[in-house]
């Protein structure tokens, strides 16, 4: 009897022969995106919070050999960072914590109602989502400072309504002014990837659930809540990531050292003279602590892949 | 070895060692400066403090720098068909006066901007963008400039309006004696901005430290100070009395920090940019540290315009004239491409007509002799009003105040930390 030669297993799964770099070769782009606009400039960064300055125009000074490397400023921010900035940090943790929640709260609601009850209206809707994407961040920060003016819209109503017998000054270094601009700011970021998740929601599932007696409310936290646990954390990550590095935000809207998050911070130190190296040591204390959240969230997502 | 072993290995040590020293430079930890004689830095002056690469200006220690080469030569003809590329902050010179100069120069003008000095100076750095004129340079970046070589000496012949229309003390500023390198663009000085119709004028002016008026807890949430660590600093150490606003004194940057940070608690002061021009007028801030040129400027933002609104705008700087004063500078990149037309436009902005043009519209006063400060807040300007409203007085820049006023001048790196580091402090405070 004739002995077929076996077949490898990629014939088996694709029905063809390819050259073994075929299938790696797909992941190239990407790869190559992620070393030119990940890797590179990270380690230029790297190299600036390791480096020095220039001695003349005391601009940072990458230093791109270890060997020569110099912890000198990842000593002094650290004192700072564990000492005189701690407040700044806790703050930063307070707002974004606060923002991020009231960003589900509403995103969440904007596109369970449009995934589930958007019907023939859903491109309109989507389109109304996607409209703050049009306006830059900056310009609709500036909207609310014009709002907020002491003589702004949103004081002449509460006085007019007398819920405030005076103007509000919502801009001077108000917390809640910074975690409304921050909510305001990344809340459509947040709507989208839910909405994408919820719409695909198989309605066989809800229609179990009911089927096996739970009423809409008990649908929704049984079933719905679980099953977009995934696009929650991906949205969280989208928007948090950010939030954390955020300085815009509140410098146009309150400007006072009372509110001052971290990214103004790192915003400073980039700004000033010779302060190259503490800026990239700022960026690289905040990537670590960053990692937290974005390792939880690899780790969710790997186990939810799992129970697949 | 031969004698001939010797002079062939002679002659190949003597190729390679400078190539050896060369690599080994190479090799060199970056960012470490080769010390070099003073005599042989890029300019003289008696305060050189030690690890610096230049002598740092001073009022009473000025600097000349040296040529490091040739001005142009005398009598050329400005380049035709050219487009004029000048380097300024954004809003810092009236487009009408450039209009003017090419109009009568035949030429074509293009205006690239930058938001603060670090950013001029590093796209400058880069070598790639070719300006003709960097305005609005600071004194205190010269040091940088010259010694990295990115200036051009100015042939003094083709700038005749320096001599005969721009104030003695320009003739031979202390940054740049003989003024080799710069010219003088505006003038300012840093006060306080007030609300007139909250805070009367004869109030500020009696109290016996004006700047305790940052800390009535009557305007609290209302108080704007700079974002910028040198002026809100130097506020602070003026307030404390404190004259020098170069100190390396450890001692009284730690007051002055503190005296930054009991603003915050008592009347939640904000840092901003454009409080003065933009938040007085709107009523977001009613007390602001300003600069002269931005409170002159204030009346054009106002949300109304009549004589009314522009008498709410106030100014107070101390009537002895000891207070914080400074002035900007043009000067041209030595990789000009038009350089004779860039000698002719600093030229024009020398020439008493075209600096009051743009004073006009930029509030920030150039140093002409025949801008009597007298007769600045009585003069019509280009708009009909005065150059400067009467009420704001104050804001007139004499030339005397470069006499008896403290200025702010380049820090040595070490200093300059501690006043960062105090800056820090009170922004995370």
């Amino acid at each position: 009897m004739r002995v077929l030669p076996r077949k490898r297993p990629r014939e088996e799964a694709t029905g063809g022969w390819y050259p073994r770099w075929y299938w790696p070769g797909f992941a190239l782009p990407g790869s190559l995106w992620i070393l030119l606009l990940f890797v590179l400039p990270f380690y230029v960064v790297v190299s600036i919070a390791f480096g020095t300055v220039d001695p003349v125009f005391q601009s940072p000074l990458p230093v791109y050999e270890p060997w020569w490397w110099t912890s000198r400023y990842l000593l002094e921010e650290w004192h700072f960072v564990t000492g005189e900035f701690r407040a700044v940090e806790l703050r930063t943790l307070a707002y974004v914590v606060l923002a991020t929640a009231i960003c589900l709260v509403i995103a969440y609601a904007v596109a369970y109602y449009v995934a589930r009850f958007g019907g023939k209206r859903k491109g309109l809707f989507l389109v109304l989502l996607i409209a703050p994407f049009f306006i830059s961040y900056l310009m609709r920060m500036l909207s609310w400072v014009e709002l907020l003016q002491p003589n702004g819209y949103v004081n002449s109503v509460l006085t007019f309504l007398h819920i405030t017998p005076h103007p509000i000054n919502w801009l001077a270094g108000v917390p809640f002014t910074v975690v409304l601009g921050l909510v305001y700011g990344y809340v459509p970021y947040m709507i989208l990837p839910l909405y994408g998740f919820l719409d695909r929601i198989d309605q066989s599932h809800l229609e179990a659930g009911r089927d096996l007696g739970a009423n809409p409310f008990w649908t929704f936290v049984r079933v719905t809540l679980p099953l977009s646990k995934p696009a929650i954390l991906a949205s969280l990550v989208i928007v948090t990531l950010p939030m954390f590095g955020d300085y815009y935000t509140n410098n146009l809207l309150s400007g006072s050292p009372k509110t001052t998050m971290f990214g103004n911070l790192l915003d400073n130190a980039m700004e000033a003279t010779g302060q190259g190296p503490e800026a990239a040591v700022l960026v690289l204390f905040l990537v670590v602590f960053l990692m937290i959240p974005m390792l939880y969230y690899m780790r969710e997502t790997a186990k939810a892949q799992r129970n697949q | 070895m031969t004698r001939r072993e010797l002079l062939k290995r002679s002659a190949a040590a003597s190729l390679a060692l400078p190539g050896a020293a060369a690599f080994l430079d190479a090799c060199a930890k970056p960012g470490t400066a080769s010390s070099s004689a003073h005599a042989n830095g890029p300019g003289m002056g008696s305060y050189w403090p030690a690890g610096s690469p230049y002598p740092l200006a001073r009022q009473d220690s000025p600097v000349t720098w040296k040529l490091w080469r040739d001005p142009i030569k005398p009598g050329l003809a400005p380049e035709k068909g050219a487009t004029l590329q000048i380097y300024n902050w954004a809003d810092y010179i009236w487009l009408k006066v450039v209009r003017q100069f090419c109009k009568a120069y035949n030429c074509k003008y293009q205006i690239t901007t930058f938001n603060n000095m670090d950013e001029g100076l590093a796209k400058m750095r880069t070598g790639q963008l070719q300006f003709d004129a960097f305005m609005g340079v600071t004194p205190d970046i010269l040091g940088k400039l010259i010694t990295g070589k990115l200036l051009q000496p100015l042939n003094h012949s083709y700038i005749p309006h320096l001599a005969s229309d721009v104030w003695e003390t320009y003739q031979n500023p202390f940054y740049d004696q003989r003024w080799h390198y710069t010219v003088p663009y505006t003038t300012y000085t840093t006060g306080i901005g007030y609300r007139r119709d909250l805070i009367p004028d004869a109030q500020i002016r009696g109290m016996s430290n004006p700047y305790e008026i940052f800390w009535d807890t009557k305007f609290n949430g209302k108080i704007g100070i700079y974002d910028d660590y040198r002026e809100a600093i130097s506020m602070a150490l003026l307030k404390n009395g404190i004259t020098d606003l170069n100190t390396g004194n450890q001692k009284y940057i730690n007051q002055a920090q503190k005296t930054l940070i009991s603003l915050i608690n008592a009347v939640n002061v904000r840092a901003s940019i454009n409080g003065v021009y933009i938040g007085i007028p709107k009523g977001t801030f009613d007390i602001h540290q300003s600069w002269s040129g931005d409170i002159v400027a204030a009346w054009q933002y106002t949300p109304v315009q009549n004589m009314k609104t522009w008498q709410t705008l106030g100014y107070w700087f101390p009537a002895n004239r000891k207070g914080a004063v400074f002035n900007d500078t043009v000067t041209i990149p030595a990789n000009a491409q038009n350089p004779v037309l860039a000698h002719h436009f600093l030229d024009w902005m020398m020439t008493y007509q075209n600096a009051m043009l743009n004073f006009t519209w930029n509030g920030y006063q150039p140093p002409q002799r025949q801008a009597d400060p007298a007769t600045l807040t009585t003069t019509k300007s280009y708009y009909g009003e005065p150059y400067v409203f009467p009420w704001l007085s104050d804001a007139v820049v004499h030339e005397s105040d470069f006499h008896t006023g403290h200025f702010q001048e380049e820090l040595t790196p070490q200093v300059d930390q501690l006043w960062h580091n105090a800056w820090q402090a009170f922004n995370s405070a």
